[in-house]
């Protein structure tokens, strides 16, 4: 998963103001710009929503099914949650253009929560007892999937997901919650030990040191990481959590640099990941080896922050990249960046996150010949069900039980690495570009 | 010990580069009284706007300052003007807190839907440059960031303390009613001195973003130290600035490399309250109304 839909996830670093904040000391002309302006966006997103909660009913056509979905279109956010937006909507046009689910049209009632946890339950409320939609997918971000499942599940459907991945999701133990991504958040590093767990013992790491932000989303990758590697006997020299606020981590490094480990795995999101880079190249310091859990995953925005000429060697991991050879990958990219321009490399995690949610359903449904929420939920926990996010298959509550999957930069790109059956490429143990 | 000393070192660059950013905001509160929320916020406007004339023209990040000043200065003088200036009343400064709220949000709001919210760096060849001597690390943005900081304080001081419209700020602020007399127009003091304070945030915005990764909402932290750095070296205080900021820095580069990051705040949160308890006026702030 980039490192833009992991750190929204946590809450953390968006925009609270908005563009009305400026037009307070504009005058009346503006206001009534202004205001025309947003009518107007009013005027569209109800047209798009009207559109959308009445299915056109064609004589002799069979019913359309509705899938209801709250996103957060706009607030805290909205970057995200118009990329899971993206991806919904990429999945319907292109099954509609196939004919649709066992021949009935999918049509999306998508509502904005404005990325509140309370708006969020009133939408999934109003949208299955007042819309009466056939099904629902997930919001964005774990915050939100909590009190949008507890609707889901009072009202016995089936809770596909794509964005809820933190812990307290799963410890609510809702049989009908699906996350539709390869294993909970906090297992993103697992493929990391994995990886250097499979390396003989003479390219093995000797010692190790855990620097992580103080955030639910990256601190707890690093502890599970260094809890294998250290029961592996790869000694632990630093282990450091830093705070959110510190925007400057050299004297992380300084202090780390300092214990002279051949390893770093860090915990991070983004704006430390790139701060962590910045500050070994400016100290020139490098371990032999190094895991970002996020930031580094990004291809879009990773050397644009760190240096182009900085990025090689460095390992992160995923669920999701464009260069997937999983169930309709390619499809899936060439459809996007054809809807929505732009290169493979700047599509969002969150949109094929979002996408697989509909792919499951058309497997589903062409499995059993059947689209309604009781058979969702009792087919999909047997199984192993291919998407955009690899074959999935989920514990009782809703957990995937797959792996991400091991990234390095090579040669200016990021490529998969680990597990064999997803690697496009062998990692490369060598000297990070700034290490001399 | 060398970790010790580079610690030390990097507490110091860094200092600079917050003396930098806190210059523009003890200005304006030396001439209006004004604590100003929004520096932070037109310190990453200035920022992106650095990062886009760097990136659409090709314009080093440091040539970027004398256009993005002149911008910088005019915003600043019309948010004065349109939205400080009315507030003729008794309670004004703590309006101007609400006001000038307002305005980093708005900054903010447009930042957000201009540029997004992903994080963005200004990375000319050298952003990420440093120098070796005797073993120690010293990077070069930060380096010239101490020396643009120096260079704009000085600016600032000379401006102060040797023209015309440097003694009619000192006249306002000392006697508002007495410098009105004598002809000095408040209202047009005022918001060139809030113009000429947000103006030092293009130097500014220019050097935060190529040492630290920003987006539209990094002012939040931003203002909060900004304002710890101006309270400990003295509400508008030129050099108390300069002095606070490195005290800042190095006590968060030392406390987080020989303790733990997470102190680093913390610690010279404690150095500050220390000093308010000694000198309430902060290390260089004068008792009587007007510290410059």
């Amino acid at each position: 998963m980039s490192n833009r839909s992991r750190g929204r996830d946590t809450g953390r670093g968006t925009g609270r103001g908005t563009a009305g904040g400026t037009a307070r000391g504009a005058g009346r002309t503006r206001v009534r710009a202004a205001a025309a302006a947003l009518a107007a966006a009013g005027l569209a997103l109800a047209g798009c929503s009207s559109s959308a909660a009445k299915p056109s009913a064609s004589s002799g056509a069979r019913p359309a099914l509705t899938i209801g979905i709250s996103l957060s279109l706009t607030g805290d956010f909205s970057d995200s949650g118009k990329s899971a937006q993206r991806g919904y909507q990429l999945w319907a046009s292109t099954v509609n253009a196939a004919g649709g689910v066992l021949g009935r049209k999918v049509v999306l009632d998508i509502v904005d929560d404005t990325s509140s946890p309370t708006q969020v339950v009133t939408n999934y409320q109003n949208l299955i007892t007042k819309n009466h939609v056939d099904l629902v997918f997930g919001p964005f971000s774990s915050l939100l999937t909590v009190p949008a499942s507890q609707v889901a599940k009072r009202y016995g459907y089936a809770f596909l997901e794509p964005a809820g991945g933190g812990p307290a999701v799963f410890s609510q133990h809702l049989h009908n919650l699906f996350f539709v991504q390869p294993a909970p958040v906090v297992q993103q590093g697992d493929v990391f030990a994995d990886y250097i767990l499979s390396l003989p013992a003479s390219q093995r790491p000797t010692t190790a040191a855990y620097p992580a932000l103080d955030d639910p989303f990256a601190s707890p990758i690093a502890a599970e990481v260094r809890t294998r590697l250290q029961a592996a006997g790869i000694r632990t020299v630093y282990q450091q959590i830093y705070p959110a606020e510190a925007t400057d981590l050299s004297s992380v490094v300084t202090a780390m640099a300092a214990k002279k480990p051949d390893l770093v795995v860090a915990g991070t999101q983004s704006a430390d990941a790139y701060a962590l880079v910045k500050a070994m190249v400016q100290l020139k310091w490098a371990p032999k080896l190094l895991y970002l859990s996020n930031g580094a995953n990004d291809p879009l925005n990773f050397p644009g922050n760190v240096g182009a000429g900085n990025v090689n060697g460095i390992f992160s991991s995923g669920d999701w990249f464009p260069t997937a050879t999983t169930s309709g990958n390619s499809a899936f990219v060439a459809a996007y960046t054809a809807a929505y321009g732009g290169a493979a490399t700047s599509i969002d995690s969150t949109s094929a996150e979002a996408y697989s949610c509909g792919q499951l359903v058309q497997e589903v449904a062409a499995k059993t010949g059947k689209v309604d929420n009781a058979t969702l939920i009792s087919t999909l926990h047997s199984g192993s069900w291919p998407t955009l996010e690899g074959d999935l298959s989920w514990n009782s509550d809703g957990a995937a039980n797959a792996s991400y999957v091991l990234v390095q930069w090579i040669g200016g790109k990021l490529l998969p690495v680990f597990p064999a059956d997803r690697a496009q490429s062998a990692p490369v143990l060598g000297k990070l570009p700034w290490s001399g | 010990m060398h970790e010790t000393i580079q610690a030390i070192i990097l507490g110091l660059l860094t200092g600079g580069v917050y003396a930098l950013m806190a210059s523009g905001q003890t200005l304006i509160f030396g001439v209006l009284k004004v604590v100003n929320l929004a520096q932070g916020a037109l310190v990453i406007l200035a920022a992106y706007l650095s990062s886009s004339l760097f990136v659409s023209f090709g314009i080093d990040p440091f040539l970027t300052v004398p256009i993005v000043a002149p911008a910088l200065f005019l915003l600043g003088a019309a948010v004065q003007w349109c939205l400080l200036r009315p507030l003729h009343r008794s309670d004004a400064s703590q309006l101007s807190l609400l006001v000038t709220f307002a305005v980093a949000l708005g900054i903010e709001g447009v930042l957000t839907l201009v540029y997004k919210s992903d994080y963005r760096t200004i990375q000319p060849s050298y952003a990420n440059r440093s120098w070796t001597v005797a073993g120690y690390r010293i990077g070069e943005v930060r380096l010239a960031a101490c020396l643009l900081s120096l260079a704009v304080l000085g600016a600032l001081a000379l401006l102060l303390g040797r023209t015309r419209f440097g003694r009619a700020v000192r006249a306002t602020v000392q006697n508002p009613t007495a410098a009105r007399l004598l002809g000095v127009e408040g209202d047009r003091v005022a918001a060139l001195g809030y113009g000429l304070g947000a103006a030092t945030a293009a130097a500014a915005g220019a050097v935060y973003g190529m040492v630290y990764s920003f987006n539209p909402n990094s002012h939040y932290d931003l203002i909060s130290r900004l304002l710890s750095i101006v309270v400990l070296g003295g509400l508008g205080s030129l050099g108390g600035t300069v002095v606070a900021a490195l005290a800042m820095g190095v006590v968060s580069a030392l406390v987080g490399a020989l303790i733990s990051p997470v102190w680093s705040d913390f610690s010279f949160f404690v150095v500050l309250l220390a000093v308010l308890l000694v000198r309430p006026q902060g290390l260089f702030g004068a008792r009587l109304r007007g510290a410059l």
